[in-house]
């Protein structure tokens, strides 16, 4: 056997050997994001952003981490406090209820929208739903980790 | 006035974000690019020798030098950009394309010719010229997109623009190999089949997204099984029914196999209802039952795949010499350029650039290069679940989810038909495979989990 045909034998597995050395970049690429994502545990089980508003607080892009039991309204007694005319003192709850989050309207005067429509009992929300306390428009997220 | 003119242009550059430095994505690129340069001296050098010139060589390097070039560029683009989407992604793209260009620029040149004019190009620098274009597309859309809102918004806009093209080749169509498939405006041909994917996944995102909560909670119950509200399973039967027009008029066995898995997946990620996936199958036994019955096509795909060597010459023949090239390939293959996917200037397999590339390079790279392709895929879809499970909402998680289901379902479905699993379906494997609109499909939905994986930082 002569030197060119070895050396063309080494080429070929030179080229199949950097392709796994490729391979092996990415799994440690790959473990090393398992394991930041494994430290940065979600900590919250949702959050609120604040899409359109009419009054001074809160401003458009605001956030609200949400608590299991989260009570929207002008009170300063509320989780999300918001100075907006058209809301009542005690507007709307988001409760979270084994794997979702539901929203109700707390008998408010000028009503809660989901979806444009006027709400009369709870309603179970997903994650980028966007509905409408007053004048305020909130839109719900997943956590953050 | 110098002053003044000195503080806008402070201003200007201050708004330009400042590069953000991606080591991993550079890292992995510099093997890739290792790796593709290896390839095409192995190759270059094994058609030197059958020529009989005995040295190593790279050839005329301006094909994998473009290739590579781009691939960088993108690359310099992100980090201009400043952008903190996956860094694991384009090296992934970048290797399988290189694959997939060292195959075309191997096979016979005159597989494919097109012209511009005067221009002429074969296999080879077609694939290069799309491949290109593919990871332009890419890095724009990923550099680009910031909002999904315009995806969300007109989710019913997408869909009927799908089922336009649909039915724009339903009846403008032209016939190749018995398949309608192939739209043709001016000089340049596409198959629009490659980019309804796309379109219907985000039509389904944005469906299952809103109507989520409806589909899983409420139900019909009809004998041992509980459906969803009636109304909402339309969607569904008419998926089942587009997916059966695509075979009866396309007679494209492998797209409608691939919408049907991709949305019953997609169901079920969006509901967590075994009902669904359960009536889905019986749909599509019942479907697969009538189809057998009715079309020869389809009864010869199914008895090829179950005997090809009844007919080694005749129907199998393909089949066959795909089974035999993989048994000539064996552990290490018998190196790029060496074997014999195109001896003497035809193909052993016929359509080896399109439906058996997977075939072709595990014949040349062996077992062990076709374990690589293959775990490149899984790579591919294991980034793709991640960005879904990491993303805010529901619409970007599905679509997430649906994107990547489309990539890893396509290339599981010609994988396993190259390897006489499954019966064989002409798909392509994304990147690899020779095809303008597969690649630009795959671009599109690459570029978009890209953009999906950005960290909050610009939110």
């Amino acid at each position: 056997m002569d030197g060119f045909l070895i050396a063309l034998w080494i080429l070929r597995l030179a080229f199949l050997a950097a392709v796994f050395l490729f391979l092996y970049g990415v799994l440690r690429a790959l473990v090393r994001d398992l394991r930041r994502a494994e430290r940065e545990q979600r900590s919250e089980l949702g959050r609120l952003v604040v899409v359109a508003a009419d009054g001074d607080a809160p401003a458009p892009g605001a956030v609200f981490p949400l608590d299991v039991i989260t009570t929207i309204g002008r009170a300063a007694s509320s989780t999300v406090v918001l100075d907006d005319q058209f809301a009542s003192n005690e507007h709307a709850r988001l409760t979270f209820r084994g794997r979702s989050w539901h929203l109700e309207d707390l008998g408010s005067t000028n009503g809660t929208f989901v979806q444009g429509e006027r709400l009369d009992g709870p309603v179970a929300l997903v994650f980028g739903d966007e509905f409408t306390v007053g004048r305020t428009r909130l839109r719900l997220e997943r956590g953050r980790r | 006035m110098t002053a003044a003119a000195g503080a806008q242009l402070h201003e200007a550059l201050a708004s330009v974000p400042r590069p953000r430095l991606r080591r991993t994505e550079s890292g992995l690129l510099a093997l890739v690019s290792v790796a593709v340069l290896l390839g095409f001296a192995t190759l270059r050098s094994q058609q030197a020798l059958a020529d009989g010139h005995e040295a190593l060589t790279l050839g005329d390097p301006a094909v994998p030098l473009v290739y590579l070039g781009f691939t960088w560029a993108v690359h310099l683009l992100f980090v201009l950009a400043a952008r903190r989407s996956d860094q694991v992604l384009l090296p992934a793209v970048a290797l399988l394309g290189g694959m997939g260009l060292l195959l075309a620029t191997r096979l016979p040149s005159g597989l494919v010719v097109q012209s511009f004019g005067p221009l002429e190009l074969g296999l080879g620098e077609l694939q290069l010229l799309w491949l290109c274009l593919g990871l332009a597309v890419m890095g724009w859309l990923a550099v680009a997109v910031r909002s999904d809102n315009w995806l969300r918004l007109y989710k019913y806009s997408w869909a009927g623009a799908g089922i336009v093209l649909l039915l724009a080749v339903f009846v403008f169509g032209r016939e190749v190999n018995g398949a309608r498939l192939t739209l043709c405006i001016g000089p340049v041909c596409g198959q629009p089949s490659e980019l309804l994917k796309v379109l219907l996944v985000v039509f389904l995102a944005g469906y299952l997204s809103e109507n989520r909560a409806l589909l899983a909670t409420q139900r019909t119950r009809l004998g041992p099984l509980s459906l969803p509200p009636l109304p909402y399973l339309l969607p569904m039967l008419a998926m089942w029914a587009i997916a059966l027009a695509i075979v009866i008029v396309q007679r494209d066995l492998g797209a409608a196999l691939l919408f049907y898995s991709v949305f019953l997946a997609l169901l079920f990620v969006a509901t967590a209802r075994w009902s669904y996936v359960a009536l889905g199958v019986l749909l599509f036994v019942a479907g697969s039952v009538v189809l057998y019955t009715l079309f020869p096509h389809v009864r010869t795909r199914i008895d090829v795949w179950l005997d090809p060597f009844a007919s080694p010459l005749g129907a199998g023949y393909q089949t066959v010499r795909a089974l035999m090239a993989f048994g000539r390939g064996g552990i290490l293959g018998t190196g790029l350029g060496a074997g014999l996917p195109a001896a003497g200037g035809t193909t052993a397999i016929p359509a080896v650039h399109t439906d058996f590339a997977f075939t072709a390079l595990a014949e040349e790279t062996g077992y062990l290069g076709a374990l690589a392709i293959v775990g490149t895929y899984l790579v591919l879809v294991e980034r793709g679940l991640r960005i879904a499970a990491r993303s805010g909402d529901d619409f970007r998680a599905l679509l997430a989810t649906g994107l990547t289901l489309t990539l890893g379902i396509q290339t599981a479905i010609i994988i396993a038909g190259n390897a006489r699993l499954i019966p064989l379906t002409g798909i392509t494997a994304p990147y690899i495979s020779y095809g303008g609109s597969s690649i630009l499909a795959s671009a599109v939905a690459l570029g978009l989990l890209m953009a999906f994986s950005e960290r909050e930082a610009s939110r």
